[in-house]
């Protein structure tokens, strides 16, 4: 029983980096049906320049500010100057997945350019642990999911109870009646890549954060479970993103704890796969009508 | 039913071309097309980043023949491409400053990114086949993409030091394949003899699931239990997780007295610093995977360079640091210590590094001793220029080894590895030290103990 409350805890901390990550990602694809590949990459970014303000001696505090705002600058930048240019030449889903394919692969070099195939490491206080019930977590940890309860709470509260957060639920739900409404679905594509990008900032912090040392790949390679997390809660569901991080965090950290660790991803995407079988638009996914690029 | 009468919205044009139109449009020849282009752009931009990034080739102007360094110099194994870089360098000015290939044959080297993945390996080498007439010799791949490329360049007939230890390769029957690093189940030979050494009874094994790291692990547990260790725990790590808690505590809960261990660094780092924060770390015993400053620092710094200094320590490969052998490297190191992969200091002691130096030697006595710069001819005589024959004149540097050659002379090169034998399978294998986090000695184990241990634990068996 210890073994699997501790598996559960241990899949929390897990969880709350993909959430902050996939809610991001479920806004992006949800308000512009963009379906950015690129999005891993700028999380790398984020935390290169956060380890930039680390090393130059501020606290991780200033790193993970520094990082949102950098990943919501060049989210914003990358519409508004490429994507958008693209679209209104009418490039359709396919191509701009291939673009923002492209757009991966640029960041990640200028990355690997810039700053070498070296490793790098945040300057985070060493402590030992804390015991909460049969599980122990770092306080780097313990401030990982932290963030991650306060981001969640940000977003929900944003997205229910503001004007922008029902603008850009309707964008997502249907561009042009939210146009004809009134809505200037412009402003909100260019709000949701903002906040989505500084989510996207912000998760490269913490995913540095926790592996503690990381380089130019490390974004990329987490992408995969972004996705699947972003796939599983359901498409443009920022609620089913936070829901289906922590799915997805416990069940791989509970295939770890009770078998070989090598099963994890096998786990988390089977459960995706079933799922999506039983239900096709995700766990709170809505029927959809034909969706282009608003 | 009456026909109503057409009302105004009927009327109106379809909507066809308007701002925020989401209705499906087929895809244009155009769009298509602006795709295209900018997933090339992408690929000719990522290709001519200067750390050969994206599979191109690069490096300096090279001379009338080229020694080309295959590894990763991209992906997360990109800091092995810098070890062989390392190597290389010194080597061509050795053979250009001793009077050159044949006497009067400058060569140059170039890099040429494999990306360390199989898949984009293997078209990169058909590339270079074809790009690069003048290559006479390759110093790598590494175990990565040595599966997958080797027999291609085997196949071109172009020699190749490899530097990967993977077992496949321990009855090999590639006739241009080289090695003169040891093979990965040598390194778990070594690290159960120190940890045996060292008094240590029951241990826990701890790996990535990458090929390097994995290549270790039978040889290791085969020797371990012969020599009457006990195996409490055993975990596969796969890469680049953003947590390993899980995985940590089943290790602390075995409670080991030391743990064997290899993984990249990031894994490496996150798994480590969990560890040691969640229940403390216990002695650890790196493979040659781990004995690198691109592994060292990341570590050191997740866990503290106190605990990493009291708890690592590393095997790799065993090189000499004294002797006419390593004076004739680090005479050729310090005169283009400039142009090493910073810190150049790292290098300088480094067996990874020595071993690309000696590849690139060899093959260069190897085309004076067979008076032919074709590799179909120079090829035979690797094996005829490191053997200890009756009558080998032994040298330590190219330049020795050159006159000697010169004056009809056989030599035996002893290189900056240590004397070089190779068997039957291509395979020169060699002892193993143990250093510790500062890279310094700790303990040697010879080739032939480690050769005894294999055969008695029956890990002669595996690869």
């Amino acid at each position: 029983m210890n073994t699997l409350v501790q598996a559960i805890g241990f899949g929390l901390v897990s969880a709350a980096i993909i959430a902050v990550a996939a809610v991001g990602f479920t806004m992006q694809f949800g308000v512009t049906n963009i379906l950015n590949l690129a999005y891993g990459d700028v999380m790398t970014a984020s935390a290169y320049i956060g380890y930039l303000v680390n090393n130059a001696g501020l606290s991780i505090a200033y790193s993970l500010v520094v990082g949102a705002v950098v990943g919501g600058a060049l989210s914003l930048a990358l519409n508004r100057y490429l994507f958008r240019r693209y679209i209104r030449h009418g490039t359709q889903l396919f191509g701009m997945i291939v673009v923002t394919l492209s757009v991966a692969v640029i960041i990640q070099n200028i990355l690997l350019v810039s700053f070498g195939p070296s490793f790098f490491v945040y300057r985070i206080p060493l402590g030992g642990g804390i015991k909460l019930g049969p599980a122990r977590f770092s306080g780097v940890q313990l401030v990982i999911m932290a963030i991650a309860v306060v981001t969640m709470a940000l977003v929900h509260v944003g997205l229910t109870r503001t004007r922008l957060g029902k603008c850009m639920r309707a964008t997502a739900c249907d561009a042009v009646l939210a146009q004809t409404c009134g809505v200037f679905t412009d402003r909100v594509v260019d709000a949701a890549w903002l906040l989505s990008g500084m989510l996207c900032g912000l998760a490269g912090v913490v995913l540095v954060l926790s592996t503690t040392a990381f380089q130019s790949t490390t974004g990329s390679e987490f992408l995969i479970l972004i996705v699947a997390a972003a796939m599983l809660g359901g498409v443009g569901q920022a609620h089913g993103a936070m829901i289906a991080a922590v799915i997805v965090g416990v069940i791989t950290s509970i295939t770890a704890a009770y078998s070989n660790p090598s099963y994890q991803d096998i786990a988390g995407f089977g459960v995706l796969v079933i799922v999506l079988l039983w239900r096709p638009r995700g766990l709170f996914g809505k029927v959809e009508g034909e969706r282009g690029i608003p | 039913m009456a026909s109503r009468s057409p009302s105004k919205a009927d009327k109106r044009p379809p909507r066809t071309h308007r701002r925020n139109d989401v209705a499906w449009r087929t895809p244009t020849s155009r769009s298509i097309l602006i795709a295209a282009a900018s997933a090339v752009a992408a690929l000719v931009l990522a290709a001519c980043g200067s750390g050969s990034a994206g599979g191109g080739a690069s490096g300096k102007p090279t001379g009338k023949l080229t020694f080309v360094t295959f590894a990763p110099f991209s992906g997360p194994d990109a800091a092995f491409g810098a070890s062989k870089v390392a190597g290389i360098i010194p080597a061509i000015y050795a053979i250009d400053h001793g009077g050159g290939i044949l006497g009067d044959t400058k060569v140059g080297w170039m890099e040429s990114d494999s990306r360390g993945d199989p898949a984009d390996a293997v078209p990169i080498a058909q590339k270079l086949l074809l790009t690069t007439p003048s290559m006479v010799g390759i110093i790598g791949p590494t175990s990565d993409e040595s599966t997958a490329t080797v027999p291609i360049f085997n196949a071109a007939h172009i020699p190749t030091f490899a530097l990967t230890g993977q077992i496949a390769f321990n009855r090999n029957t590639y006739p241009y394949f080289w090695r003169i690093t040891p093979p990965d189940n040598d390194v778990g030979l070594a690290m159960a003899m120190y940890a045996h050494a060292r008094g240590y009874t029951s241990a826990a094994m701890v790996f990535g699931t990458d090929i390097g790291a994995t290549g270790a692990v039978p040889s290791l547990l085969k020797a371990w239990q012969h020599l009457g260790g006990k195996v409490v725990a055993n975990e596969s790590l796969p890469l680049d997780q953003s947590s390993y808690q899980s995985e940590a505590a089943k290790v602390a809960a075995a409670h080991p007295q030391v743990i064997f261990f290899e993984a990249d660094a990031q894994t490496s780092a996150t798994y480590l610093s969990e560890l040691n924060q969640m229940h403390g770390l216990v002695p650890f015993i790196g493979t040659d995977g781990t004995t690198v400053p691109s592994w060292t620092g990341p570590v050191a710094k997740a866990v503290g360079q106190a605990t990493f200094d009291k708890y690592y320590v590393g095997a790799q490969p065993y090189a000499p640091t004294s002797g006419p052998s390593f004076d004739a490297w680090k005479a050729a190191f310090n005169a283009v210590r400039s142009q090493e992969p910073k810190p150049a200091s790292q290098w300088l002691d480094s067996s990874f590094a020595f071993a690309g130096y000696d590849g690139a030697i060899i093959m260069a006595l190897a085309m004076d001793a067979a008076k032919s710069t074709n590799t179909k001819v120079f090829n035979a005589f690797v094996p005829k220029v490191t053997s200890a024959s009756p009558g080998a004149v032994k040298v330590y540097s190219y330049a020795a080894g050159r006159r000697a050659l010169a004056q009809g002379k056989q030599i035996q090169y002893v290189g900056a590895t240590g004397v070089i034998a190779f068997d039957q399978y291509h395979n020169s294998p060699g002892g193993f030290e143990i250093i510790n986090s500062k890279f310094n000695f700790i303990t040697a184990y010879t080739a032939a103990q480690i050769g005894a241990l294999s055969v008695a634990s029956g890990a002669t068996n595996v690869g």
